[in-house]
């Protein structure tokens, strides 16, 4: 019976791909176009993450950096240059002698921004009937000074019963609150219990503000850029995020290769606690840990590498179960190769593909229990303020007209967590083997 | 026997599929439930000589694999003993079971579960002799290319993944990975099985090739009785996990003793010996979880006698060469 004449000429490869895995994986992973925008905002993400303190327009918490009085202000407010200011101590006493008679005015310690001379006080003596002491008094910047147009004026520490024409006074304090308007000609009457030298203080303050940024989300109850707090927020949160779930995917998949190759009891029992593991809700745990543990970064990670390792484990376990069997594994051994190199070298590589699906999706898992975590007060410090602590901060005023304060660091989260997601699931088909065209 | 390259003495392999706990815990309670054994291989004697081909043939499920495995060290025997060059494994040195170990090589059936989808040509090729230090590492690029000229793939393409290739060139790649350790004996499990019957032939011919260029022996597992026939010098018929006829090849073709092989042949056409997978004989494969007693083959033996049923035909010499187990044997 004659056989086909052996085919002695090598075979040529079939046609096309080329491509390694990788590459295969790249070119279909582009063909979904809500995946790639997910991924483009993925990275955008990502490098606001890592870049924030370059891009943030303002270092949320440098204390010099934010004005207390910019509170709360809407999204798209001007942040302006603070405005110039001017202080001195005024001090009037009877001139009883010389050939004018009237009164000496001394204006003495200087303090504010403003240079000498940008202020001019004038006195006037207003005569009186009455016997109390009045003057007119009036405040001129220098044309187009720092302080020209001047804004408001505070007068302290007049005698008890001095009477102004115009501006408020304190209802506790011995402040005298003025406008710019106020201090063009304002009579100053001293009652008659004044004695000879009267002393007040003076600060009056004015000028043009340079606008210095715009608020594009606002700002929070400190004054605090919203922009900037999330980009650090993005920073702190997927940093948490990526490396608890490095730390958990490194550990749980020792420890599933180890049981699936181990087998017998030490598997029966790492299973057992997998199972324990991860009959109990993330959060449950997540927050009885932190409760024992107390505050802190590196508690929040640790309280997410327990709560996360199970899942890893049990993957990797389970595909490594699977890819045990197949004729690879069992060519491997007949060629002398030894347990570890088949386990690093041919069992893990055909299990990373569902391990990358898992920790991506993951990745988002973690964020978001973070977030929670952190809202709930039990995750970082005030000083290390991730997004969940920007959304609990912002709470308290969601509902009394400042929603942007929560609603914004909520936004960020939320686009963050589906693009997470978009990119896991987009993984997840491609690389099931199942689904493998 | 002395003269063997590979002999098994009484080699049994079989799978116990534990109880779990639900199941013990309602046999505590008086459930009759045992664990359930599979004896896949049981008590098989056999002898291959250096050089020789023999074919294994028997239906599916019956420890053709679990044989072939058991023979390359993939599975240990349950029972019985396996000698490589007349030394029992169990007794060899570290050295000499590391050498038995590359020695025997196997070619797997599935040429796409056969290799690992993220390892190149030329790594699946080229680990093991880079391991084992068989290969310096300045010679391996130049061996691998070797290697894969031998089996018939241009060596350009080694630097590819498996899912590149067809069936047939992936059977070559892991015909090349298999003597690339410098074997000298292969398990085929049936190597050709799950390709087309045009590239079926070409792998074949390059079986046969290698085994006069490198002095193969082969344990060539099949269904197809006509490809045994055309490669085999020996053939052993296997049914239920057991040894039922042994003998030369031409005369088992021409004088077959065991019923269940005379069924086998009358089951294939003979105008087209070659591409006839068999059919099973009258009835079903019995369960090789709950196989008859005596001679397994008695609920299907048209020849079956009372003591069938009780006694476990043993394997005789019936003329040179041939061995059969079957109890007409003794009444003849
Ligand atoms: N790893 C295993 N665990 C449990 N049972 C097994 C295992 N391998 C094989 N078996 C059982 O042993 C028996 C023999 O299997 P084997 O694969 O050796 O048969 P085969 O003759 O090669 O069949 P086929 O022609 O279908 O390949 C079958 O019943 C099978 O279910
Ligand atoms: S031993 Fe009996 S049952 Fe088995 S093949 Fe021979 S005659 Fe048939
Ligand atoms: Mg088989």
């Amino acid at each position: 019976m004659a056989r086909p004449a052996a085919a002695t000429t090598p075979s040529t490869a079939p046609a096309g791909d080329t491509r390694s895995p990788l590459r295969r994986i790249a070119a279909q992973y582009a063909e979904s176009r809500i995946a790639m925008l997910a991924l483009a905002t993925l990275s955008a993400v990502a490098v606001i993450a890592v870049t924030a303190p370059l891009i943030a327009p303002q270092n949320p918490y440098d204390l010099r950096a934010i004005d207390i009085e910019d509170g709360r202000l809407p999204p798209g407010s001007a942040k302006l240059s603070r405005p110039a200011d001017v202080g001195m101590t005024v001090i009037i006493r009877d001139r009883l002698t010389g050939d004018r008679p009237g009164y000496d005015v001394k204006a003495r310690g200087r303090a504010g921004d403003a240079p000498a001379g940008a202020l001019e006080l004038r006195l006037v003596a207003a005569p009186d009937g009455t016997g109390a002491r009045r003057f007119e008094m009036t405040l001129v910047p220098a044309p187009a000074g720092p302080l020209d147009p001047l804004r408001n004026a505070q007068l302290r520490g007049l005698p008890r019963g001095t009477e102004l024409s115009a501006g408020k006074k304190d209802r506790f304090r011995n402040v005298w609150k003025l406008t710019g308007e106020d201090v063009r000609d304002l009579v100053v009457t001293l009652p008659a219990s004044a004695g000879d030298g009267v002393r007040f203080t003076l600060t009056a303050s004015g000028g043009t503000q340079r606008h210095l940024m715009t608020y594009w989300l606002g700002t929070d109850d400190q004054g605090r850029d919203m922009l900037s707090a999330i980009f650090y927020g993005l920073r702190i949160s997927l940093g948490v995020a990526l490396v608890s779930v490095l730390i958990a995917l490194s550990f749980g998949t020792l420890v599933g290769l180890y049981a699936a190759y181990h087998g017998g009891r030490a598997d029966a029992l790492i299973m057992r606690v997998v199972d324990l593991q991860l009959s109990f809700p993330t959060i449950l745990v997540a927050l009885i840990l932190l409760a024992i543990l107390g505050k802190g970064i590196f508690n929040v990670v640790l309280a997410l590498v327990i709560v996360q390792w199970a899942l890893y484990a049990r993957t990797a376990r389970g595909v490594a179960l699977a890819e045990r069997q197949k004729e690879y594994v069992e060519s491997a051994a007949c060629l002398g190769l030894g347990p570890a190199r088949i386990i690093v070298y041919h069992i893990l590589p055909n299990c990373t593909p569902s391990l990358i699906v898992i920790a991506t999706l993951e990745v988002a898992h973690a964020i978001s229990l973070e977030a929670t975590l952190s809202f709930l007060g039990l995750g970082l410090p005030v000083t290390q303020p991730s997004l969940g602590l920007l959304i609990s901060n912002g709470f308290d005023y969601l509902l009394s007209g400042y929603p942007w304060i929560s609603v914004s660091p909520g936004v960020a989260l939320l686009i963050t967590v589906v693009a997470i997601n978009l990119v896991g699931d987009e993984l997840r088909d491609i690389l099931n083997p199942r689904l493998q065209r | 026997m002395t003269s063997a390259l590979l002999s098994l003495h009484g080699v049994s392999r079989h799978f116990v599929k534990p109880l779990d706990l639900v199941a013990r815990a309602a046999g505590r309670l008086g459930a009759n439930l045992r664990e359930e054994v599979v004896r896949a291989v049981d008590g098989v004697d056999l002898s291959i000589k250096a050089g020789e081909v023999v074919g294994l043939v028997g239906e599916s499920g019956c420890g053709k694999s679990t044989l072939g495995r058991v023979v390359a060290g993939i599975h240990e025997p349950t029972s019985g003993t396996l000698a490589f060059r007349g030394r029992p494994v169990p007794r060899m040195s570290r050295e000499e079971r590391a050498d038995y170990t590359l020695k025997v090589q196997m070619i797997f059936q599935d040429p796409y579960a056969s290799l690992s989808p993220r390892q190149r040509v030329g790594r699946i090729i080229g680990e093991a002799p880079d391991v084992h230090g068989i290969w310096r590492r300045d010679e391996l690029d130049d061996r691998v290319d070797e290697v894969m000229l031998r089996v018939g793939l241009a060596p350009a393409l080694k630097r590819r993944y498996p899912h590149q290739f067809s069936g047939g060139q992936r059977q070559r790649i892991g015909i090349a990975r298999a003597l690339a350790v410098a074997p000298e004996f292969l398990v085929c499990d049936e190597a050709v099985a799950a390709l087309d019957v045009s590239i079926q032939a070409q792998i074949l011919n390059l079986f046969m090739r290698l085994r006069a260029d490198l002095d193969l022996t082969y344990l060539f597992i099949s269904h197809d009785l006509g490809v045994v026939r055309h490669l085999s010098d020996r053939v052993v018929i296997m049914y239920l996990g057991r040894v039922v006829e042994r003998a030369p090849t031409a005369v088992l073709f021409g004088r077959p003793n065991h019923p269940y092989t005379r069924a086998l042949l009358a089951e294939v056409p003979r105008m087209d010996l070659r591409h006839r997978a068999f059919e099973p004989i009258r009835g079903e494969i019995p369960s090789p979880l709950d196989p008859p007693q005596g001679c397994h083959f008695h609920p299907r033996c048209p020849h079956a006698l009372p003591r069938c049923r009780s006694e476990v035909p043993r394997l005789r010499e019936v003329a040179a060469g041939q061995w059969s187990a079957c109890h007409l044997n003794d009444v003849a």
